[in-house]
């Protein structure tokens, strides 16, 4: 769904515009000045602007330049001549697009279908598999090829991997890879409440409920002909669950309080950091709706599996970082093995915030970005705790040195009462570590 | 070749022809997601009127003197 800010003076060109986006999914604003447009682009960040080159109070050339350096927004303007075109493209380069009076709806369309891929223009040297994906490991080259034969077929995509390797760029790439006519839309079915999961999904029309003062239309008809990303699937409660099976099989959406069916097709991926084995023991999916989105399970690697990406993604992001503030910081040898060694608990989404600190914190003199001592996050740390303890196949002396070292940490260090705690006495803490320490 | 005046008139027509396409656009697209015949309606007066606006407009160029004290266009 793109973010646009239209400006245009002809009121009935506007609101019709305006009202078209909306009912295509997109959220628009719509002024028709340049002092108004000024003011929201103080305020907000559009994804697309698309402005009438000649307005009351001033062209909407001026808004350019009111946009701040570097920005991503897509800029289009309305024109009445074709000669306008070859003139202004002179002045503002070829990231201007153009729309010829009179406008029809695929001229509309045909700004967006552009913008589909989120990650956009690649400003580093480092190759975009399908546009979104980093890495030459094999992990990932077997991936590649997951992708690539799925996007000849139309079946729905399950997409199983830990929290942090980045599902929703491997749903885009599928996508990308699709080469579809409609739009990519991604929903998070664990960020809804109950009420709101069937109008987010579904739609619905205006008055359908308390609260229900527009129509709304629901990410299945915004992705019709493209692809549907639904996150985190195996959080959406058990009994609304038979709602998204009979749009799956029906492949027809009724919004709520609406009473024509709406024929919707294209493809389905859906995301999970759960196992199959937790998804089928603790009842998180219906066994009939597993089966419908999981056609096709796609299992995305961990980051640990495939360290050999990691100076690939490091690269790849500091690239994306120095184009972002401008500068030219990179990461020195010794830097890089401290990271090849670290775990990634948190996978590719760890990894990049690591780096954004890293970036920011970065020596100016020297240019290089500067790691923290220690990198574990809080959360890491938790999960190692949860790991500690007794499970089958751990050697006594194992679980032995885990209690000493957790109690240890516990007391923050102190020897004395970490021996009172365990009831031994101080002389065996003292061997036991030093002998920890030969090992 | 036409006068700067014509051609200004002629250049003020897309703007009615504009209206036109994208409200045309937003009746179907109304009527084929919504089915909201009311609204489609209102859509519709606007293309009418907007058509009265071209017409009016054609209707100027008609009548604007030509250089060297020509008949108007058409």
């Amino acid at each position: 769904m793109a973010d646009v800010l239209l400006v245009d003076d002809d009121r009935n060109f506007l609101n019709a515009t305006a009202e078209l986006l909306g009912l295509l999914g997109h959220s628009v604003k719509a002024v028709d000045s340049v002092a108004d447009a000024r003011e929201l682009i103080g305020k907000h960040q559009f994804t697309h602007m698309i402005l009438d080159l000649i307005l009351p109070d001033g062209s909407g050339l001026h808004l350019l330049e009111a946009l701040p350096a570097k920005s991503d927004t897509k800029i289009t303007l309305i024109t009445g001549h074709p000669s306008v075109k070859s003139i202004v493209k002179n002045l503002y380069g070829s990231n201007v697009s153009y729309l010829i009076k009179p406008i029809d709806l695929s001229q509309l369309q045909s700004l967006f279908v552009e913008h589909q891929p989120v990650a956009g223009v690649n400003h580093s040297t480092i190759p975009l598999h399908f546009n979104f994906l980093v890495g030459e490991s094999e992990p990932m080259q077997h991936l590649y090829e997951m992708i690539e034969r799925v996007s000849l077929t139309r079946a729905n995509v399950l997409l199983l991997g830990e929290s942090g390797v980045g599902k929703e760029m491997v749903a885009a790439a599928i996508h990308y890879a699709s080469k579809v006519d409609g739009e990519f839309v991604a929903t998070n079915c664990g960020a809804f409440s109950r009420e709101l999961i069937n109008s987010e999904l579904f739609g619905h029309e205006k008055g359908a409920f308390t609260g229900a003062s527009h129509r709304k239309i629901g990410v299945f008809e915004q992705a019709n002909k493209g692809t549907l990303f639904l996150d985190e699937i195996t959080e959406m409660p058990l009994d609304l669950q038979p709602n998204l099976l009979r749009v799956l099989e029906t492949k027809k959406v009724t919004r709520l309080g609406g009473v024509t069916p709406i024929d919707v097709e294209g493809r389905v991926v859906s995301a999970t950091n759960r196992t199959e084995l937790e998804i089928a023991e603790q009842h998180r999916l219906r066994e009939d709706l597993y089966f419908r989105l999981a056609v096709f399970p796609i299992h995305i690697p961990p980051l640990r599996s495939r360290r050999s990406d990691i100076p690939l993604l490091v690269q790849y992001f500091l690239s994306v970082f120095n184009q972002q503030y401008d500068s030219n910081i990179s990461i020195s040898e010794e830097s890089l093995q401290k990271l090849m060694e670290y775990d990634w608990p948190g996978n590719v989404r760890e990894l990049r915030h690591a780096v954004h600190r890293a970036f920011i914190m970065a020596d100016p003199q020297k240019k290089l970005i500067v790691l923290p001592n220690d990198l574990t996050s809080p959360f890491s740390k938790i999960s190692q705790q949860h790991a500690a303890g007794i499970s089958v196949g751990k050697t006594v002396e194992e679980v032995e040195r885990e209690l000493i070292e957790i109690t240890l940490q516990h007391f923050d260090g102190d020897k004395k009462q970490t021996a009172d705690m365990l009831g031994i006495s101080l002389k065996t803490l003292y061997n036991r570590l030093n002998s920890y320490a030969d090992a | 070749m036409l006068d700067a005046e014509t051609q200004r008139l002629l250049h003020d027509l897309r703007n009615p022809l504009n209206s036109i396409s994208i409200n045309a656009e937003l009746g179907k697209l109304t009527l084929e997601r919504t089915g909201d015949i009311q609204r489609a309606i209102h859509i519709f007066d606007i293309i009418l009127n907007e058509c009265r606006n071209c017409s009016n407009k054609l209707n100027d160029i008609k009548n604007t003197p030509r250089k060297f004290g020509e008949e108007g266009v058409g």
